[in-house]
């Protein structure tokens, strides 16, 4: 599973990748290309080395800082040109120049790491040996030509050239000769350093990625994740960036939520407008961002590393394969339920499952998905409005309006009774009073028929 | 040729044709000659394909021009690769064309080029920040007045039109048509408050009360038919992001109380206004500013068209200067 894979999950992953500031276009490639992590070393890892980077933003200068960010702005795919000179192909000049570029850039940021002590946090390979192929003159500027020095002849050419223009045609011809046998030899000298030379490209994208990822933590208020040991997955202080963001361009605020959860099914239920699919977003969102080595948007955080990410959000059709709501739900879910038949540590966030059908079926169809999915090797999160028999899962339930506010924290309950409150806030929402009081009088019928 | 001192007052200069074979590129190779590259660095490169100068399928078909040693460039790979001459690369770009990226590169020996550049104005301007970083004094653009060409030419600081019998083959009509290219190009700048309130906007037009409150304006683009005017008895300026037509304009004239409105554009190549309207538009009143604007340095004559009509160079040159009050050259002849 690629990053570019998730990057449209409705849980706002693009909008923290939009917010990352990285350098060059390339960097933002590899970043896309990122295999999502499973592996707890491996998260741990790349914690290790944004937490490096996170200690350097915070104790250097701005000077530096830009300094080192100017020389990553000049990173570009040279990719095609690696290839071709690991496959022994003769590099043209604009190829050349981009060798050189690189290998003069890697050089420069190399040096910069080292007087950081970060040179052994993110390992660029040495290319003084490409640069002093590259650079026969010892210029030390990022320019290059087939330089007189490489020939003899080619010098005695061009001095010619200079003095009777009126024969360049010919002598460009001639020049040009000697050039081609001067670029075969150089991308044969280069062809040992082609593996050091991708290795430093990939290096300088993912010094570039992390200093992206370590200033976004600091504007973000975004923290170190610990990594679970026990299945437990536990929030504190959980936000939604997005979410948090929008409110507060209107004068609001997010109310930050604590939340946890582990191998056993956790039910949510709460009142409309409560916050619910907030909650899934956010710990969708939460986990993508733990297993691509991101920050964490939360005060305090220990997360548990899952093999398989699943976000049913219910609201999505599928006008392209024909599918309606209902069955484009059904389908999400069925592959949920499949997945946990063969697979290990999944974990499913399960915004309101069969809401779009009846109660009477769709109650059923939410208590039995909580018995299949009971065994599984898996952490599920379900919100729901049904009223239905929790059996085993544990029910947290929105606090919901307490004096007229809705208060978003989650409480432990003990059964999975849903709150009554969608005409309170319908009423709230100033919704039209006649269809409100006609429902709440087709309610009080009801219950006295009962 | 006195314009070339002219030239060297500005950091930039882009070089217009009205039409194929004006001249334009006679002009260009007619400066490149005469720059003093032992006291300038110079740098030039040409907008983008603009759709006349090269063909898709040979490739090749731009004429070249003839760089003198020491003279910066910026082109594609595939014309890159095509040089006649030792050059040392500078820069490769990030930004594609359809003939690969664009590279720039030092002539280190007199030689031939084929010219082709940023495809962008962002990119463009990009390209000329770049240059003066690097310390370049002076940098040349092979400019296309065409609609096709998303790089306008007046981001650069000084201009010389060329023109000739192949943009009209009736003298009088060719003077008229470029007098009227010229009263664009020499189009007021709009004042500083506006040039900074308008600068950001790239889309919709606007409108400014006589409190200065920024106001959209009902339609969402200058070419809508159903744009209208109500209640902007207080409007004193009206912006227009997009392009300047007709029917805006006498949409404009139709509003008794816009008659003495300034219109603002970002620069002239945003004007698609007959010349007859425009008049009776700045006759009544109104005016007509511009954000970005270069100075008119000279226009160049071509009297010959590709037909092979040939209109006669000295009264061409003096009918011409008349009408628009700034020097006219014909280049082949002098």
């Amino acid at each position: 599973m690629q990053l570019k894979n998730v990057i449209d999950s409705p849980c706002g992953l693009r909008f923290i990748l939009q917010k990352l500031e990285l350098q060059s276009g390339f960097a933002r490639r590899c970043l896309l290309d990122m295999e999502m992590l499973t592996d707890a070393d491996a998260i741990q890892e790349s914690y290790g080395v944004l937490c490096h980077f996170a200690r350097f933003l915070a104790d250097t200068d701005h000077v530096r800082i830009s300094t080192l960010l100017f020389k990553l702005q000049g990173v570009k795919d040279i990719r095609t040109t690696i290839k071709n000179l690991e496959q022994k192909a003769t590099l043209d000049d604009i190829e050349l120049f981009e060798v050189k570029h690189l290998a003069i850039l890697a050089v420069d940021v190399k040096k910069l790491l080292r007087q950081h002590g970060l040179d052994q946090v993110v390992e660029v390979p040495d290319l003084d040996e490409v640069i002093t192929i590259l650079d026969p003159d010892g210029l030390k500027i990022a320019s290059f030509y087939i330089y007189d020095s490489y020939c003899e002849q080619l010098k005695d050419l061009r001095i010619q050239m200079r003095q009777h223009p009126e024969q360049n045609d010919q002598l460009l011809l001639e020049a040009n000769e000697l050039e081609l046998g001067v670029r075969a030899d150089l991308s044969k000298q280069l062809h040992h350093f082609a593996p050091a030379i991708r290795q430093a490209l990939l290096a300088l994208a993912h010094i570039d990625i992390s200093l992206a990822k370590a200033a976004q933590m600091h504007h973000m208020g975004l923290c170190f994740p610990v990594i679970s040991t026990d299945g437990t997955s536990r929030y504190e202080g959980l936000f939604h960036p997005q979410v948090k963001d929008a409110l507060e361009s209107n004068g609001r605020s997010f109310q930050p939520v604590d939340i946890s959860y582990g191998l056993k099914p956790t039910l949510i239920t709460g009142a409309n407008m409560g916050g619910k699919t907030v909650v899934l977003k956010t710990l969708t969102l939460c986990q993508y961002l733990f297993q691509f080595g991101f920050g964490i948007p939360a005060a305090m955080v220990t997360i548990d590393v899952k093999s398989h990410i699943f976000f049913c959000i219910g609201d999505e059709q599928s006008v392209e394969k024909g599918l309606s709501s209902f069955a484009a739900e059904m389908k999400n879910i069925d592959a949920v339920i499949k997945a946990s038949r063969n697979e290990r540590k999944l974990l499913a966030l399960i915004d309101e499952p069969a809401r779009t059908t009846n109660p009477t079926e769709g109650a059923a169809l939410v208590a039995a998905l909580l018995k299949v999915l009971a065994d599984a090797d898996m952490s599920l999160i379900l919100t729901t409005h049904y009223d239905i028999e929790p059996g085993d899962a544990r029910c947290l339930r929105v606090k919901g309006f307490v004096d007229g506010v809705m208060d978003y924290s989650l409480v432990e309950v003990h059964d999975g009774e849903v709150p009554h409150e969608a005409l309170n806030i319908a009423q709230a929402l100033d919704i039209d009073s006649q269809w409100i009081n006609l429902a709440r009088e087709i309610i009080n019928k009801n219950e006295r028929i009962l | 040729m006195p314009f070339i001192n002219e030239i060297l007052n500005y950091s930039s200069l882009s070089i217009v044709g009205l039409e194929k074979n004006t001249g334009k590129t006679e002009c260009l190779k007619y400066v490149l000659k005469r720059m003093p590259v032992d006291s300038r660095r110079i740098a030039v490169t040409s907008i983008g394909i603009d759709g006349e100068t090269v063909d898709q399928v040979t490739r090749t078909q731009k004429p070249e021009i003839v760089l003198q040693q020491g003279m910066f460039f910026a082109t594609s790979e595939a014309h890159y690769k095509l040089r006649r001459l030792v050059s040392e690369l500078v820069d490769v770009s990030d930004e594609n064309t359809s003939l690969g990226r664009v590279v720039t590169a030092k002539a280190l020996t007199t030689g031939k080029i084929l010219l082709s550049g940023p495809p962008s104005a962002t990119g463009l301007i990009r390209w000329m920040n770049q240059m003066q970083r690097i310390g370049i004094d002076l940098t040349i653009i092979d400019g296309a007045l065409s609609r096709l060409s998303s790089a306008s030419p007046a981001v650069s600081q000084s201009m010389i039109l060329a023109t000739g019998a192949a943009y009209s083959a009736n003298m009088n009509t060719l003077v008229q048509k470029t007098a009227f290219i010229v009263q664009l190009i020499n189009l007021p700048l709009a004042d500083e408050k506006k040039r900074n309130l308008f600068g950001p906007l790239d889309q919709g037009s606007w409108w400014l009360d006589a409190d200065g409150t920024l106001n959209p304006l009902s339609s969402a683009t200058s070419l809508s038919k159903h744009i209208h005017f109500q209640g902007m008895e207080r409007c004193s300026t009206i912006y227009v992001a997009g392009a300047l037509v007709d029917g805006f304009i006498e949409k404009v004239r139709a509003n008794k109380d816009l008659r003495q409105v300034e219109i603002v554009v970002k620069d002239f190549t945003r004007i698609f206004v007959s010349p007859q309207l425009f008049r009776l538009f700045l006759k009544a009143g109104g005016r007509v500013t511009v954000l970005q604007k270069s100075k008119l340095i000279a226009v160049t004559v071509n009297p010959v068209s590709p037909t092979g009509f040939v209109l006669d160079s000295d009264i061409l040159c003096q009918k011409l200067s008349e009408a628009i009050e700034l020097p006219v050259y014909d280049l082949l002849k002098n």
